[in-house]
């Protein structure tokens, strides 16, 4: 379904596949060049100067021969790749953002995923029961709204977000730090998938890059980029996600954290966020306020879980809308584990309680 | 000039007779010995002179052959020294030739012609008593432990000379040196033990009790510090008593393994190995002749693996064996050894590389993930009870003694026995599935519960007869004779998706 490819998207995409070949260099050379066939053309026929994009002779030696080669053309045609140009009218990103990819590379058989609104959800690798859960209803909401989600195709609240949107029958955006012919994590290969057939993939590098510490928060900005709204699902103290939540403010896009318990590790970062001035997304429907929409359905559905018994009830409040495992509930409510036991199945099965890495969490 | 000394020699944990026959002939002075000796057995040689020398005996300048039947069995140590030593006298008739009809001799012989202790006397007095000895001649150290086999007179031996005179009748047997006590004095900790120093933890005593009635294997995972250790450490304390039957299986496993003892061990055996175990450390065998291993050690008792994950993962994978069949198989040309390995497996592991567990937790994903490969899926299916341990609550108070937990482990024992007389089983974790339903019987309402649970949890045939088996125990622990709901739920979440 890609249409006709233009010499301009050939070149570009040529381009952006040259080993070494930074955002940076690439912005250089097209601007020196005027045009990414005229920047081809120049390295082709050796003509790059090198105080352009400070490369060394060895470089341009290597890009001279990789230009002739054309493999970056024939990927592309396999693969049914499709090519932006920064400027070009259906480059994604429509303000101006400094310093962004000029070339962006994406293969999906759903590229309107792009003419929707868009919220970015991210948060942390490591995150809990709760996380996961928020991650997922999220994206499940923002698809009901007809919100593009994008994210990062990572573990945690990355993936759980895209599954949330995907189930939910939406469109959704996937980041990632490699090349389009790489899928990592590995165990993600199944969401590879089904983010290739309700959306596309996204990605700044060459086939054939592997995953490098450096490249995931250089990838983080793009996310921020591309998105109207970032939503902080869970995030650390120190990790991506902030980073995505810093590239967004310098983007003038909107921040929402979801807030957390100031127990959970895994929230330390969104809370900070919160700290700082982000706005806490508390309902799911601030986020499409946030973007200026009115949401189209009302508040949440009603709730249609069982009314807990006296025991479910008294367990609810020894959990404190927090987890614990078994042990502290015994203490906290003083009952024996068969009492305490029979009332967790119950609560499980009424849904209102889930069982995670050896503790019970209120759902 | 032909002589035979019945005397017996260690194969694993077991005894094997072995005849001594002593065959002397004129021909150039030499000493032969015949019949797959190890090193220990060659070198009596050397031994069995001196002693007979120092004990002012006449040493036969001849040709000496020792022969060692049944020949194709490696004998090993140097319990036949005074079988040979005995042999080498009668054969050259400083005893009259029938004094050792009906008589078996153990005992390692010192250069001076003293008699020195041997490892297993147990097991060896019991083979030579099923072949027939009525009596037994033992080195003094071993006298007690001799006296555990029913049915055989044991003889104390403390030198050459002394025990040439009493068989000859000359002069009395001495008496067998007073015995220091019945009890085991080994106890496994060097400061006394109590489940009540343990606060809160209110589950996983739960399945440390259902453990130590029901022989169920138990996992606990948990942050470092808040108490796995301490509290499966305590497990020794509510484990009940061996019986007799039981005491003489450690006894004679513990003598084998050359661990010495005074009488009978009369509390159940508890063994940490630690980590860097070897797999033969941990289940038996070793070059040359096979030894029993932790597994073996542990029979009837306790094996405690503290931080699981961090054994190797061919040890571990070794560990389903006896897990599974209760005993470890050795194979050896030309035998096969069979060590029993009856035990509890108690082991504690971290929750994830960091050790914090939820909702401190900051390991990633894959990294919890590739934590929880090294514990392999066919060994934590092997834990009935599976369960994470948090840290304690501020307002937790110390809780029930050790003493008063093990009344209870102790009529649920008596429970068991009565439900198993007669089976080969002796507590509910035994019973194998194909007898649930006669020997384990559940309620309607029980068997809907269970049901429940397997729906719910999706659990294979196996975990559902492992939920079986613990809800029977913590029935028993409640006196119940009756599987109630709230056991089979409480059992089912006592076996969780750990670590």
């Amino acid at each position: 379904v890609t249409k006709e490819r233009s010499a301009d998207e050939v070149a570009a995409a040529t381009l952006a596949c040259l080993p070494r070949m930074t955002a940076a260099r690439l912005r250089a050379v097209l601007a020196r060049f005027e045009g990414p066939v005229g920047a081809l053309r120049a390295i082709g026929s050796g003509c790059l100067e090198d105080e352009v994009c400070e490369t060394s002779a060895a470089t341009r030696r290597m890009w001279q021969a990789h230009a002739a080669a054309g493999t970056a053309r024939r990927r592309i045609d396999e693969r049914g790749t499709q090519v932006w140009i920064e400027g070009a009218a259906d480059y994604p990103i429509v303000d101006a953002v400094p310093d962004l990819a000029p070339v962006l590379l994406g293969e999906g058989r759903r590229p309107e995923a792009f003419e929707a609104p868009r919220v970015a959800i991210v948060g942390t690798r490591a995150a809990t029961p709760h996380g996961l859960a928020d991650a997922r209803e999220l994206g499940g909401f923002l698809a009901a709204e007809q919100i593009t989600v994008v994210s990062g195709l990572a573990i945690g609240i990355d993936g759980a977000a895209h599954e949330g949107a995907l189930d939910a029958g939406g469109l959704v955006v996937g980041v990632v730090a490699t090349g389009l012919d790489i899928t990592y994590p590995r165990r993600h290969t199944v969401l590879y998938e089904r983010v290739r057939a309700n959306g596309v993939i996204v990605s700044e590098q060459a086939f054939g890059v592997g995953p490098r510490p450096g490249l995931f928060p250089v990838r983080n900005r793009i996310i921020a980029a591309l998105a109207d709204v970032v939503v902080v699902v869970e995030a650390t103290m120190r990790g991506g996600a902030r980073i995505t939540a810093q590239y967004a403010l310098e983007y003038g896009r909107p921040v929402l954290a979801v807030p957390g318990s100031r127990r959970n590790p895994s929230a330390a970062g969104t809370n900070a966020l919160i700290a700082d001035g982000a706005h806490p997304l508390v309902d799911w429907s601030d986020v499409v306020l946030a973007m200026g929409m009115t949401p189209a359905r009302t508040r949440s559905t009603p709730d249609r879980r069982a009314t807990p018994s006296a025991g479910g009830r008294a367990l609810l409040d020894a959990l404190g809308g927090e987890s614990a495992n078994p042990d502290q509930l015994a203490s906290r409510t003083g009952r024996t584990p068969e009492q305490i036991a029979i009332v967790i199945v119950e609560l499980e099965r009424a849904g209102w309680i889930e069982r995670a890495q050896g503790a019970v969490w209120p759902r | 000039v032909l002589a035979s000394v019945i005397s017996a020699t260690l194969l694993g944990v077991d005894g094997q007779v072995v005849t001594v026959e002593v065959h002397i002939a004129s021909g150039l002075p030499g000493y032969h010995v015949v019949g797959l000796p190890d090193t220990a057995v060659r070198e009596s040689r050397e031994r069995v002179r001196a002693a007979v020398q120092s004990s002012q005996l006449k040493w036969p300048p001849t040709r000496i052959t020792v022969n060692l039947a049944p020949s194709a069995i490696r004998k090993a140590g140097a319990g036949l020294d005074l079988a040979v030593g005995v042999g080498v006298l009668l054969a050259s008739d400083e005893l009259p030739p029938d004094v050792l009809d009906g008589v078996a001799v153990l005992g390692e012989l010192g250069l001076d012609g003293t008699v020195r202790h041997v490892p297993g006397t147990l097991a060896l007095v019991d083979a030579v008593s099923r072949a027939g000895c009525s009596t037994v001649i033992v080195p003094p150290a071993d006298a007690a432990e001799a006296a555990l086999v029913p049915g055989v007179t044991v003889r104390v031996a403390r030198d050459l000379a002394e025990l040439r005179a009493c068989l000859k009748g000359e002069s009395a047997w001495p008496d067998p040196p007073a015995e220091p006590c019945d009890e085991h004095p080994d106890e496994p900790f060097d400061e006394p033990l109590d489940l009540g120093e343990v606060r809160g933890l209110t589950w996983a005593r739960r399945a440390l009790e259902a453990a130590a009635a029901g022989g169920h294997h138990l996992l606990l995972a948990g942050p470092p510090g808040v108490g796995k250790t301490m509290l499966a450490r305590r497990l020794a304390t509510i484990m009940p008593s061996l019986t007799d039957v039981e005491a003489l299986d450690v006894t004679r496993v513990h003598s084998a393994a050359g661990r010495a003892s005074a009488g009978l061990v009369r509390r159940p055996p508890f063994r940490s190995p630690h980590h860097t175990a070897s797999v033969a450390a941990l289940v038996g065998g070793g070059s040359g002749r096979p030894n029993p291993g932790e597994v073996t050690l542990a029979h009837h008792g306790i094996l405690f693996l503290d931080e699981l994950g961090e054994f190797p993962p061919r040890a571990l994978d070794a560990l389903r064996q006896p897990l599974e069949e209760r005993a470890v198989w050795i194979a050896r040309q030309p035998i096969t050894l069979c060590f029993p390995a009856d035990f509890v497996l108690v082991a504690c592991t971290n929750p994830c590389p960091c050790g914090l567990g939820p909702p401190a937790c900051v390991c990633g994903e894959a990294a919890r993930a590739r934590y929880r490969r090294r514990l392999s899926a066919p060994l934590l299916d092997r834990f009935d009870l599976r369960l994470s341990v948090g840290p304690p609550e501020p307002a937790d108070q110390a809780g029930e003694s050790s003493t008063s937990v093990r009344r209870r482990v102790d009529a649920a024992v008596a429970r068991q026995r009565a439900r198993l007389s007669g089976t080969p089983w002796r507590r509910n974790a035994h019973v194998p599935a194909g007898a649930l339903e006669r020997l384990l019987p559940l309620s309607a309402e029980a068997t809907d519960a269970l049901r429940g649970e397997t729906e719910a949890r999706l659990l294979t045939g196996r975990g559902a007869a492992r939920i079986r088996r613990v809800a029977r125990t913590l029935a028993d622990l409640d006196d119940a004779t009756e599987i109630s709901t709230g056991h089979v739920v409480l059992a089912a979440l006592l076996r969780e998706d750990v670590p």
